[in-house]
């Protein structure tokens, strides 16, 4: 068989799909690369939930331009190595909008990766949804026109949980510093160090440790008796809070924690009792919502089974602002053009139960309303089937809540209006 | 001074603990050469069993049932998997058992989800044992260093006094002359399998109370478990005991350390000249200590290959 009797079928399967693809716009691709299986899982999957939810809600209320939204996951396996990868495949699978939100690291890698692809590329530009990878140099130094942040970061919460600690008068003259080590946890300790005038405490020490890896808390708790603090101030997360939490019950230790990932299912099951009193900076509390947020809750309970919990609140928020932002955009010979998407969001100003959330043009960090909530057992839910919930005490509004923008970022806008 | 005693109780307890599931591993490595990698998700299987079992026949049993139920699971594993593959050789195994850690995982989060669960110690035992340093001691931890104890005491003398223990050494030696002799091996290595699972079972029933029981439990324990073993001595009991005690105490001390090697450079008063530089020179050692066992087993394998306690390989 000679090649060419080989080779002209496919030619002319392919000019054909060609054709197809062109007449026939696809639908609107939306990817979400998060780790689905292996260690981070539980958080992955709190990411893709979440975003699934919101993308029925949107496809739900029509869509966009007619067709449903498309939304494919991919598994990053929890890595940045995997997130590269998985982005290549998405990107080839038609994807315009990626969407991640458990990793730093992982968020660090596929900004990059998209900004050089952007430049690669002009005219096929692909933005990256970041509903929840929190650290600085994501709207810093890495910051890019296509990269939006949804979520806080490590300065916006400690801002947050120090001023309202701060206020309630629990935050003491001595307060210790533990966080893991990477991107957020380092800017976490900053963050701690910064608002030590506002606060009004001393940092008496910091700890940094390895990520995900410890088993025993005991010795770091120990360290923490010895340094005799009124307040413990930590952006752990995942088992790393947990385990600190354990520990913490089990020697009697009695100073206070501030905390921004306390709501993750499973802490306050752990910590028992010894949690009650402890305070937290999130962006999600149906209870602080009022109406608007009992009635999320349930709408959210009824399609997935639970309360939104963790940074479910948030990431869904956060989705359905990307589908307000689409509503004003029109398609251009059946395309979206994700530059005129990118100018629609700065100029969106969405309603959550949490108040408004807008996007800031100069870094695309959103200004995101926080709450500060404490564990209690007035609190109107209830987690992890225990008598304990999370009592919000305070609502800051996306502005109150701001911090500057950082002087690292130099985003480089579009110069051609769409 | 308080602080280091303090360390070192921590350091030890948490060493014993390491000790519970490596003790099963380095068993089943001596006697049968089997590098088992599903060893740490018998450790998990411990625990999610005992979470299950102790609301319905109380906690104490539920530790004694959740042994013997991943003590038999071990059984199974070892007579319709393992025996199978056996004769082809280490890698069959090894991938055999990679692969079983992998399906006890995934089997794990499909039934008790992706998230920790609330599996605690009973009320009955969450007191404190006495106060140190400001802060309460569990006593709970207490229990958990004794269970380890007892236990390495019990398979010593199991090994060294009992004829059990003759056949099961005799066994391993000389396999073929034991079987000449009129002793049932394959029964006698299905035992050792067995009671390997079962001891990191129980590890898995007792730990996963005190600190988490999550699907991730068997990765996060399982490379300290093989690291413990390296060091130690591949099928050294005693070795595994040494080895476990030295990370346990080596992490828990230099969690405290606030040191770098830029502050032993001004001792020779060049600090300033380090501090300049940053990089690994300024990074603190209580920050690299989880990393630390790992240089041990670096520094192991570099100066004595067979571990502490291992016996010379044979060439």
């Amino acid at each position: 068989m000679s090649a060419s009797k080989f080779i002209r079928p496919v030619v002319v399967a392919c000019t054909a799909l060609l054709l197809v693809s062109v007449t026939l716009a696809a639908p609107l691709k939306v990817a979400v690369i998060e780790a689905l299986s292996g260690p981070q899982a539980s958080t992955g999957l709190s990411y893709r939930n979440a975003t699934r939810y919101a993308i029925d809600r949107l496809n739900t209320a029509g869509g966009w331009n007619g067709e449903k939204i498309d939304l494919i996951e991919y598994d990053n396996q929890g890595g940045p190595t995997g997130a590269a990868d998985k982005l290549k495949a998405a990107i080839a699978d038609g994807a315009q909008f990626i969407v991640s939100g458990s990793s730093s690291a992982v968020g660090g890698q596929l900004t990059d990766d998209i900004r050089k692809y952007n430049i690669r590329n002009p005219g096929k530009e692909v933005v990256l949804l970041n509903l929840g990878a929190e650290a600085n140099e994501l709207t810093g130094e890495k910051c890019h026109f296509h990269n939006f942040r949804f979520s806080s970061n490590a300065q916006i919460r400690i801002k947050a949980l120090v001023g309202a600690m701060k206020k309630d008068g629990v935050i003491g003259t001595r307060v210790y510093s533990i966080n893991q080590n990477y991107s957020w946890g380092q800017d976490t300790e900053n963050a701690i160090v910064e608002y030590a005038s506002v606060g009004g405490y001393k940092v008496v020490e910091k700890t940094l440790h390895d990520v995900n890896k410890i088993q025993d808390f005991s010795p770091y708790v120990s360290k923490i008796v010895a340094a005799n603090v009124d307040t413990v101030i930590t952006g752990n997360w995942s088992n790393d809070l947990l385990l600190l939490m354990k520990a913490t019950k089990a020697s009697g230790l009695k100073a206070r924690f501030g905390t921004t990932f306390l709501d993750q299912p499973g802490n306050l099951a752990n910590a028992g009792d010894a949690a009650t009193g402890h305070y937290i900076a999130h962006l999600f509390n149906a209870e602080a919502g009022g109406k608007e947020g009992e009635q999320f809750a349930e709408d959210y309970k009824a399609k997935t089974g639970r309360y939104p919990a963790f940074i479910e609140g948030q990431a869904v928020q956060g989705m359905l602002m990307f589908g307000e932002a689409l509503k004003s955009v029109k398609a251009q010979s059946n395309n979206l053009n994700v530059n005129a998407w990118a100018l629609a969001l700065e100029n969106t100003k969405f309603k959550t139960p949490m108040g408004e959330l807008r996007m800031r043009a100069a870094d695309h960090q959103a200004l995101v309303p926080v709450v500060v909530s404490v564990v209690s057992n007035d609190a109107k839910y209830k987690v992890d089937g225990t008598a304990l919930g999370f009592k919000p005490i305070m609502v800051l509004t996306g502005e109150q809540a701001a911090t500057p923008v950082p002087a690292a970022c130099k985003m480089q806008r579009p110069t051609q209006t769409p | 001074m308080e602080y280091f005693i303090i360390s070192l109780l921590n350091g030890a307890i948490y060493g014993l603990l390491l000790f519970m599931v490596s003790a099963g591993l380095t068993l089943i490595f001596g006697m049968m050469g089997v590098l088992n990698f599903s060893h740490a998700s018998f450790y998990m299987l411990g625990a999610y069993f005992a979470y299950t079992l102790s609301p319905l026949i109380g906690f104490g049993m539920a530790m004694i049932g959740a042994s013997l139920l991943v003590g038999s699971v071990g059984v199974m594993v070892e007579r319709f998997f393992l025996r199978r593959v056996h004769n082809y050789g280490h890698a069959h195994e090894l991938l055999l058992t990679f692969g079983l850690s992998f399906i006890i995982a995934e089997l794990v989060k499909l039934f008790f989800g992706n998230f920790p669960i609330d599996y605690r110690i009973p009320v009955s035992l969450d007191f404190a044992a006495f106060r140190i340093g400001g802060a309460d001691y569990p006593f709970y931890r207490l229990i958990m260093g004794g269970i380890a104890i007892a236990m390495f005491a019990l398979i010593y003398l199991l090994l060294t006094l009992t004829r059990v223990g003759i056949v099961v050494r005799s066994a391993i030696y000389k396999p073929r002359m034991a079987e000449a002799l009129g002793h049932n091996v394959p029964l006698v290595f299905m035992g050792v399998f067995g009671v390997g699972a079962a001891l990191a079972g129980l590890a898995g029933a007792v730990a996963g109370a005190f600190y988490t029981t999550n699907p991730n439990m068997a990765l996060e324990l399982g490379v300290m478990v093989f690291v413990v073993v390296v060091v130690g001595g591949l099928g050294s009991l005693g070795g595994a005991m040494i080895a476990s005690l030295l990370i346990g105490i080596i992490t828990s001390i230099c969690v405290g350390i606030d040191k770098s090697l830029a502050d032993l450079f001004s001792l020779l008063g060049i600090g300033d000249w380090a501090q300049d530089i940053g990089g690994l020179l300024t990074l603190k050692l209580s920050s690299l200590a989880s990393t630390i066992p790992f240089a041990l087993m670096l520094l192991v394998l570099l100066v004595r290959p067979s571990g502490l306690m291992g016996e010379k390989e044979h060439l």
